[in-house]
């Protein structure tokens, strides 16, 4: 389960200060599928960032699984997006001078199982996005649907109990959306929380949910 | 485990990044060879000069021609301070001094340029004349034949050896006769090692007709020598063997008009009464002379006098290690920073999936160590390599590579990684995931 209350965020730049988050209250059950919808500027990508533990809430509480990520420190925040939270990003953000096999066993890498396991976990889930006879490529050679796969298998690897996603179809054809959001789809059906920035009303309308955010809250 | 991990990615960091490693170590490989090989030739040099003006044993005692004057510490400066006046040593003062309590032995050289014969050949050479001790004081060791002994010296045999470049150039090895069939060698200037290459290709030739004058007869002064033994090349700074013939001194005294002698070896009996025999060879030569135109020179008060030569040669190695480091340690640094700004985005993917500052720090801090430390080993293995090339090549002084410099050299480079890899791992670590997600 998710709840923020009262969340705020401010940029300052210069001598001046911009409140990008005013004071967002927000609930989402576990195994839910939320689409979160706005123009561009509206806080999206800051809510989504306070979200994953990447940033930290200038005023607020945000409790995740029971946890009150906005009292963690640094060590703690990085553990939780290890443990609790798979990311898929509209640019993939995949390492490029690693392969299809160790962008996705990165996660593994920086968690607690054991090699054995994370090897099996590796090539189970690349079997399921489709990628397997791909495993040692590197990134570059393959189509963005291909690299948006190989993100998916990403963030499901550790088993996280939510899924953030920032517009993960912004920069593939319809066809290759269709594809990754069945298996968002999927993922959905087996539990795990998903959260997803889009400004598409066809993707936004598989969710749930629907969150529209304007100048800084819901509305 | 973290660190573990950290350890494991640096690796494979570098791995990944391997050809832009190769730019990135390039400036500790250059600095730890410098290191390595100027340490190797201040080493060397302060070996070569230790070796001949402290070649005398610690039991030895060296006489020679001229007055050592005191320093303004009470020292005496055999650096500067030996006044040039000629010799007044005379083989009867070597003689006095045999008869000196707990002397072991004495060993006078007397020396002399001339011109020695053989056949068509003629060339320049330094003549010494000394006893069967020379060639074990002045560490000279034959490649053929035999020393004289003190049989032949008292029966003031003629018999010679030759040092290693004289026997060459009567052979006609390594000069060419001049015209009117005068070979005029150079002093002991050593040849370069595509000169010595060459001659060897020719001895080859020359050495189907003769390649020893063992056994034979030369010339000098009009007296015939027999040659009974040829030096093993010794070209040792300003010391070198291999332009002399050396012959009995009761032979050369009674063929040459050398009266007076060039220097004298005194060994004592022990270490023990060095002192006392120090002080009663000056009493004795003293006796038989009007002034003290003459020094009584102990190992230490030689080892003593090259203390000034060999600090400023630390110094100076002090001063080398310290820059190599520097620029070393700045160039990897600038690196170092570099790469973390172009990796800004993989840093934020990788703290977006659970990389902690400590790992993410650790990571690049291990990269910059690893780096510095293939560097410095690849430094060390090339300078190993240069300093082997010059020994087999070059003959002007040997590098001394201890064991110490490498352990330095190695040290360094950890140290400059360690030092150096800290501000871009500590970059790299704080940076802020979101905004490093975000980087273009």
């Amino acid at each position: 389960m998710i709840e923020l209350r009262e969340a705020r965020k401010v940029y300052r730049s210069g001598s001046g200060k911009d409140e990008i988050l005013r004071g967002i209250d927000l609930l989402v059950e576990k195994g839910e599928y939320v689409a979160i919808m706005g123009k561009s500027g509206s806080g999206k990508s800051t809510l989504l960032n306070l979200l994953g533990a990447l940033d930290v809430l200038d005023a607020g509480e945000y409790e995740l699984a029971g946890k009150s990520v906005h009292e963690m420190r640094q060590g703690r925040r990085a553990a939780l997006r290890n443990e609790e939270i798979g990311f898929v990003f509209q640019h993939f953000q995949l390492i490029p001078n690693l392969s299809v096999y160790q962008n996705v066993l990165l996660p593994l890498v920086y968690g607690k199982k054991r090699l054995g396991k994370k090897r099996s976990r590796v090539l189970s889930l690349l079997d399921e996005v489709g990628l397997l006879d791909k495993k040692n490529q590197k990134p570059a050679r393959l189509s963005g649907g291909e690299k948006q796969r190989v993100a998916i298998a990403r963030a499901l690897v550790n088993e996280p109990g939510l899924i953030l996603a920032d517009e993960p179809t912004g920069s593939l054809d319809e066809e290759t959306t269709e594809s990754v959001l069945n298996l968002f789809d999927r993922v959905h059906k087996q539990g795990t929380t998903i959260m997803m920035i889009t400004h598409d009303h066809d993707v936004a309308k598989r969710a749930d949910r629907i969150l529209r955010l304007q100048n800084g809250v819901l509305i | 485990m973290k660190l573990i991990t950290a350890f494991k990615l640096a690796c494979f960091g570098l791995w990944s990044n391997r050809f832009r490693v190769l730019s990135a170590m390039m400036g500790v490989v250059i600095g730890m060879f410098a290191v390595i090989v100027l340490t190797s030739i201040a080493i060397g040099v302060k070996d070569t000069l230790l070796k001949q003006m402290g070649s005398l044993g610690a039991e030895q005692i060296l006489v020679m021609p001229g007055r050592v004057l005191d320093t303004a510490g009470g020292q005496k400066d055999f650096l500067s301070g030996l006044t040039s006046v000629p010799s007044t040593l005379t083989y009867e003062d070597a003689e006095a001094v045999a008869q000196v309590p707990n002397v072991k032995s004495v060993t006078p050289q007397l020396e002399t340029v001339t011109v020695a014969k053989y056949g068509e050949k003629s060339v320049q050479s330094v003549l010494v004349g000394s006893t069967d001790q020379y060639s074990r004081v002045q560490h000279a060791d034959l490649s053929e034949g035999r020393f004289f002994t003190k049989e032949e010296q008292d029966q003031k045999a003629k018999v010679v050896v030759l040092g290693s470049n004289i026997h060459e150039a009567l052979l006609g090895l390594n000069t060419e006769p001049a015209e009117g069939g005068v070979t005029e060698p150079t002093e002991t200037k050593p040849e370069s090692w595509w000169k010595r290459v060459l001659n060897s290709l020719q001895a080859g030739v020359v050495s189907a007709e003769e390649v020893s004058l063992v056994g034979k007869t030369l010339t000098i002064n009009e007296n015939e020598f027999k040659v009974i033994g040829v030096l093993a090349p010794n070209a040792a700074l300003g010391s070198s063997t291999d332009n002399n013939i050396v012959m009995p001194i009761e032979t050369a005294l009674q063929t040459t008009d050398m009266k007076n002698l060039n220097k004298m070896v005194v060994e004592a009996s022990s270490i023990d009464v060095i002192d006392e025999v120090d002080g009663a060879v000056f009493s004795t030569i003293k006796a038989n002379h009007q002034e003290i135109d003459f020094s009584v020179v102990k190992q230490d008060q030689m080892l003593g006098a090259l203390d000034n030569v060999t600090s400023i040669l630390q110094v100076m190695l002090f001063g080398i290690t310290v820059t190599a480091l520097l620029i070393s340690g700045t160039g990897i640094m600038n690196v170092m920073v570099m790469s973390v700004r172009e990796r800004t985005r993989e840093i934020g993917i990788r703290k977006a999936l659970g990389a902690t500052t400590f790992e993410v720090m650790g990571q690049f801090f291990f990269e910059t160590l690893l780096l510095c430390f293939i560097g410095g080993a690849v430094g060390i293995g090339l300078g190993y390599g240069f300093i082997e090339l010059w020994n087999s090549q070059v003959d002007i002084f040997a590098l001394v590579l201890p064991i110490w410099a490498v352990k330095l050299a190695l040290y360094s480079s950890l140290v400059i990684g360690g030092l150096f890899g800290i501000y871009p791992a500590l970059k790299a670590a704080r940076m802020n995931p979101s905004k490093a997600l975000r980087f273009e």
